[in-house]
């Protein structure tokens, strides 16, 4: 239904509350689940946090404690503390002390899958809610933006990238939550924190640092020296993915890791989009000598060597100041910005071009609107789709990237979990019984730059249906790494 | 004509971009926080050697007069000498060892990813929605995201215990080599040693060619396929034109246009994943000596070494325009910037 | 009628597509023949099936596109689909070609103009060397394009619209075909352009006695370059008609429609007008007039019954229409039962 008078939201909501207010419900189930699960984390003893409470902070710990906690604080509420899932079974008793006395890897099973249903369930009601926005409260019936979400309804690929990155956020977001332990206690400071288990040899039940029992259950080849993944080592600890060569939890390692990554790539997304939409805008606006020096400078950044200037610059700056924030990440986001700008320039430059030789733009210019309400108003809404679709390969790129720097050692600083690093460490058990060690982080990269890119594709098939593969997509693959 | 013209003023502006590229290194390395006379003496050096050192290589000197010595001395070839890896070395004489290696490494790398990627992407765009196209599709999409060290590792491991794993000796089949380490690559004129040299090289090029080639078989298959569908496609059928002519004198040289910037893309791609790549492979080629260089602080060689890839890319960068002068004649006809 | 055998001569022509959801009917039931040095109009809106029919005479229609086997297309008075794919590629360019809405697109642009004509000198008239060059040069100066010699070595974006046209043309020439199908061949150009490719169009069919099946959405240049008009609508020819005829009587309202459309036409101070809605898309064979919902004369049998081609007055045979209202001179129950009638002949055919 067409209505020719304008009515502001407020009424439009006024005049019919019911699918908002069905909507608000849903929140409130959601927030509940959350209230529930927030009230128990602090009725119930905090064991991990406690102890981790006490210990003196390091100084690349407290910077990710900050970072970390404040990502991490929101996400709480399906807290490892309801379900907790680390154990010991005292034969003929079952498990004691995991979530109602089901075995560690049930328990954790059911943690992890609360939590992606949570999850899931927040994606929705935001979906449901733009949904009842568009039938009942939007003033216009009709907008480009539902053409483009139309053409993702068919999108299988672009679906499939879509849920995996939503997965890999939701891995990343709640990683503390997701991980059999956690990093504080299990790689980071594993001596500093204990477990409880049942020594057959005793016949009682033992406490034992973390750090003496990961000693025990290494991966290194086979030989009894490797708890592969979804088994237990001799502490009664489930490993999903098995363990590192050092003992280490795998999975832990790689949900703390992709919070890095994550963290790194967004970071760095922004910061270059950022720059190579006003960059380009301008230069669209102005054209000319603006356009050539954008030009020249985007070129010659580009003639550096991305990955060489990574290695060279993490190096150099490996002992100041800024290579200790986030461990390291906000260093190497900020040089991912700097050398990567341009692909992103390029890539939105021609679109924003193109609007600004539309006529729409002269008329905006001829009664006098200020350039900047131009380029905001006229040009920014026509170059964001192009740019969502090169942010979301650059990505996979940055990830990809970050991964080989930490491979050689360099980028962000150990004990901080990167997968590039696991990689490494499982170098030599590649053929051996721990190929784990090396083979699921590498899966899991390609999995989910494989899942950035589809979503990639998939924006691509919903902003511009008609274009296809651009050439940027070389420089987005992270450099040769 | 404009098009050469085109060609020329992209000549031009590769000069900018040289300057700037060799400044950025300079910054880069001189004016960061490294103190080349520390990494020279060690850490059991005493003042007076290091002060000595300071002095020798004019590091007192002030930064600008330091930028423009450093400036002539590349662009006049003066590249200095080594100061740690190999002192009193020229690096250009590091440079000429190492870089046979990597060449030969680069120049399979771009063989394997052409011969395979773009017939398989014209193949499968020719025949779209066929399972060969899914296979090729999918695969290219998969073995583009596979990490270039991570597909290294694996190999490496799996090549090396090849006949514990599969039964299957890949170091004893048709000619003896190693998996890793760098190839012998003085005697490529006897074929025994040349096939020898090629088979050693496979592997590591195979990897380091493997995001090009998933690219070319992407971008050529969706070429191929919007020059399929194209209107002057259909209309030299409406005039009769055979099949084979069509595909290729019509289809093919448009579209080689999109696949010319991947295919020169790959030397970036190269240059960065040469350093992974021969890390792994524990070949001593250019990539591992700029790792090398660069966490033992030996700034002349990074320096000259990242003025070297910089030339490489730039001249990659104008051979690519020379590509597509030659392949497209539209170039530099509209605005033609870009 | 002459007992000799039409140039074209299109039958039941029936062209569906299939998509994921749905069966479309592009052309449903058409008929029609275009003589030797004749210029058949076809006029309609966008989504009417024009191109369609154009793309099954050339034997273009491709999967997820099929012509039906009830149709039947005669070139000749040879039936083109039974044709192999690799006898089509014979008849295509040598009998019948056709030239494109867009001359820029329709040139290849990384060939020079000399290059595509030749390409096609050489296929068609076995051609070569000097003879072959200078075939190419007097085409390009055959079809008005100065300085031939030199242009024939440019590339097509070196060329204006015109010229683009005009090369697509000889192009089309280079074939030497009997019948010619353009396909909007003036939409993309200037008023003035236009003229001069249709006064083009005109020469060239005198000259070489060409059939010409030109299609357009534009009535003004369908009254300059047609002989007879068949007007289209979702698919179906629903009036067809000598151009003058047409013009002076147009009987379906579907017509009448169009032309009110044109600006400056309203004879006797109608007002300028717009058919509203849209063309439908049609899913399979017609069961009751599909212009009726536009139609501004619809009564009850328009949504009932199928509308079959008939005289518009009885006699008039070369003058027919689609629609219940026709032929005028009879009772409108009798032009029912009329339609009705050849309804049922149809289907037992």
């Amino acid at each position: 239904m067409a209505t020719t008078v304008e009515t502001t939201f407020r009424e439009r909501l006024t005049r019919q509350p019911g699918p908002a207010t069905k909507w608000l419900g849903v929140l409130l189930v959601l927030v509940a689940l959350q209230f529930g699960a927030v009230m128990q984390t602090i009725m119930s003893t905090v064991p991990w946090g406690t102890i981790g409470g006490a210990l003196p902070a390091t100084a690349p710990w407290a910077a990710l404690a900050g970072v970390g906690d404040a990502l991490a604080d929101l996400p709480t509420l399906l807290a490892r503390d309801v379900i907790p899932n680390q154990g010991y079974q005292v034969p003929g008793e079952g498990w004691q002390g995991t979530f109602m006395g089901l075995s560690p890897a049930a328990a954790w099973g059911i943690r992890v899958s609360l939590v992606y249903l949570y999850s899931f369930g927040f994606v929705g009601w935001l979906g449901y809610g733009y949904l009842v926005f568009r039938r009942h409260y939007r003033a216009a019936d009709w907008t480009p933006y539902d053409d483009m979400l139309g053409r993702l309804d068919g999108h299988r690929w672009g679906q499939f990238g879509l849920v995996v990155v939503l997965m890999f956020i939701v891995m990343a977001l709640f990683a503390p939550t997701l991980g059999p332990t956690t990093v504080q206690s299990n790689i980071a400071e594993p001596f500093s924190h204990e477990l409880q288990y049942f020594d057959e040899n005793a016949g009682e039940v033992t406490t034992i640092l973390v750090g003496e029992a990961n000693l025990q259950s290494v991966s290194k080849g086979g030989g009894g020296r490797n708890v592969g993944p979804m088994q237990y080592d001799r502490y009664d600890r489930f490993h999903p993915f098995g363990t590192l060569p050092s003992g280490k939890d795998l999975f832990t390692f790689m949900v703390a890791g992709a919070r890095v990554s994550l963290f790194i790539g967004l970071l760095y997304i922004s910061l270059a989009a950022g720059l190579a939409v006003v960059l380009a805008l301008v230069t669209a606006y102005y054209k000319g000598l603006a356009d050539l020096t954008v030009v020249i400078a985007g070129d010659s950044v580009q003639a550096l060597p991305q990955l060489l200037v990574l290695i060279l610059l993490s190096f150099v700056l490996s002992d100041t100041w800024i290579a200790g924030i986030y461990n390291g990440g906000l260093l190497l986001a900020l040089i991912f910005a700097i050398t990567g700008w341009p692909y992103l320039w390029r890539a939105v430059r021609g679109p924003a071009l193109q609007v600004s030789n539309e006529e729409w733009i002269d008329a905006a210019k001829s009664f006098g609107q200020r350039p900047v309400t131009t380029m905001r108003k006229h040009m920014l809404p026509y170059v964001v789709g192009y740019l969502l679709i090169y942010a979301s390969l650059s990505l996979g790129g940055a990830i990809i990237g970050v991964a080989g720097l930490s491979f050689l050692g360099l980028g962000v600083n150990p004990p901080t979990p990167e997968w590039g690093r696991a990689v490494s460490a499982g170098q030599p058990y590649v053929a051996t019984a721990s190929w784990h060690i090396s083979l699921i982080p590498g899966i899991m990269v390609v999995i989910i730059v494989t899942a950035f890119n589809a979503l990639g594709d998939g924006i691509r098939d919903a902003v511009d249906p008609q274009s296809e593969a651009g050439s940027n997509e070389v420089a987005a693959g992270g450099g040769g790494a | 004509m404009t098009r050469w013209r085109y060609f020329a003023r992209r000549l031009v502006l590769s000069i900018p971009i040289l300057i700037f590229g060799t400044t950025a290194t300079f910054w880069i390395i001189r004016a960061g926080p490294i103190d080349p006379a520390a990494a020279i003496i060690g850490p059991d050096g005493d003042q007076q050697a290091y002060q000595r050192i300071r002095d020798q290589l004019g590091l007192d000197e002030p930064l600008w007069q330091q930028y423009i010595d450093y400036m002539v001395g590349m662009f006049t070839g003066d590249f200095g000498q080594s100061w740690v890896l190999n002192p009193d070395t020229s690096t250009i004489v590091l440079l000429q060892q190492y870089a046979p290696r990597t060449m030969w490494l680069g120049f399979w790398s771009v063989l394997i990813a052409l011969f395979i990627g773009i017939p398989l992407g014209f193949y499968a765009g020719l025949n779209p929605n066929s399972w060969s196209d899914y296979v090729a599709s999918f695969g290219g999409i998969v073995w583009r995201a596979m990490p270039n060290f991570w597909l290294a590792v694996i190999l490496v491991s799996l090549l090396s215990q090849s006949q514990q794993l599969f039964g299957f000796s890949w170091q004893e089949w048709i000619v003896n080599v190693n998996v890793v380490t760098a190839p012998p690559l003085d005697n490529l004129g006897d074929p025994q040693e040349l096939l020898r040299a090629i088979k050693w090289t496979l592997p590591a090029a195979i990897v380091l060619g493997s995001s090009s080639m998933g690219n070319e078989m992407r971008i050529g298959r969706t070429a191929v396929l919007e020059t399929k569908n194209s209107n002057y496609v259909e209309a030299a059928k409406a005039r009769g034109i055979p099949g084979r002519s069509l595909v290729w004198k019509h289809v093919f040289r448009n579209a080689l246009v999109p696949l010319v910037p991947i295919i020169t893309g790959e030397a970036f791609l190269l240059i960065g994943g040469s350093v992974l790549v021969e890390t792994v492979f524990a070949i001593n080629g250019l990539g591992y000596l700029f790792f090398d260089a660069t966490i033992n602080g030996d700034l002349p060689l990074v320096g000259t070494l990242m003025f070297v890839f910089i030339l490489l890319i730039v001249i990659i960068n104008i051979v690519q325009d020379l590509m597509y002068t030659l392949i497209d004649p539209r170039v530099g006809y509209e605005g033609g910037d870009s | 009628m002459s007992a000799e055998a039409p140039l074209l001569a299109v039958e039941n022509l029936r062209t569906e597509f299939y998509t994921d959801k749905e069966t479309v009917r592009a052309v449903d039931d058409v008929n029609f023949r275009i003589e030797r040095g004749e210029t058949l109009g076809i006029v309609g809106e966008s989504g009417s099936g024009k191109s369609v029919t154009a793309r099954s005479i050339m034997g273009l229609v491709e999967s997820p596109g099929n012509v039906l086997p009830e149709s039947s297309i005669r070139l000749d008075g040879e039936e083109l689909t039974e044709k192999s794919e690799s006898e089509y590629r014979g008849i295509r360019g040598s009998e019948v070609t056709m030239v494109f809405q867009d001359p820029l697109t329709s040139l290849n642009p990384v060939y020079t103009v000399g290059n595509q004509l030749k390409e096609t000198l050489r296929l068609h008239r076995d051609l070569d060397g000097q003879t072959l060059t200078d075939t190419a040069i007097g085409l390009l100066e055959d079809v008005g394009i100065p300085d031939a010699a030199r242009r024939i070595s440019e590339y097509p974006h070196e060329f204006s619209g015109g010229m683009q046209q005009r090369a697509v043309i000889a192009l089309a020439l280079a074939c030497d075909p009997e019948l010619l199908i353009c396909d909007e061949p003036t939409t993309a150009l200037d008023v003035t352009i236009q003229a001069q490719i249709l006064e083009l169009l005109a020469e060239i069919q005198v000259e070489r006695d060409i059939g010409i099946m030109f299609i357009t959405h534009d009535m003004g240049v369908i009254a300059e370059v047609a002989d007879r008009v068949a007007v289209m609508y979702a698919g179906e020819i629903v009036e067809s008609a000598p151009v003058r005829s047409l013009y002076s009587d147009p009987a379906h309202p579907y017509t009448n429609g169009l032309l009110d459309s044109i600006p400056g036409n309203q004879p006797g101070g109608r007002e300028l007008t717009t058919i509203e809605g849209e063309v439908p898309i049609p899913n399979g064979a017609a069961t009751h007039c599909r212009f009726a919902p536009r139609c501004p004369k619809a009564f009850e049998e328009c949504y009932e019954l199928a509308p079959e081609p008939l005289p518009t007055t009885a006699g008039k045979d070369d003058h027919t229409a689609a629609c219940l209202l026709f032929p005028e001179d009879m009772k409108r129950e009798d032009a029912v039962d009329e339609h009705r009638a050849a309804n049922t002949e149809g289907t037992d055919e």
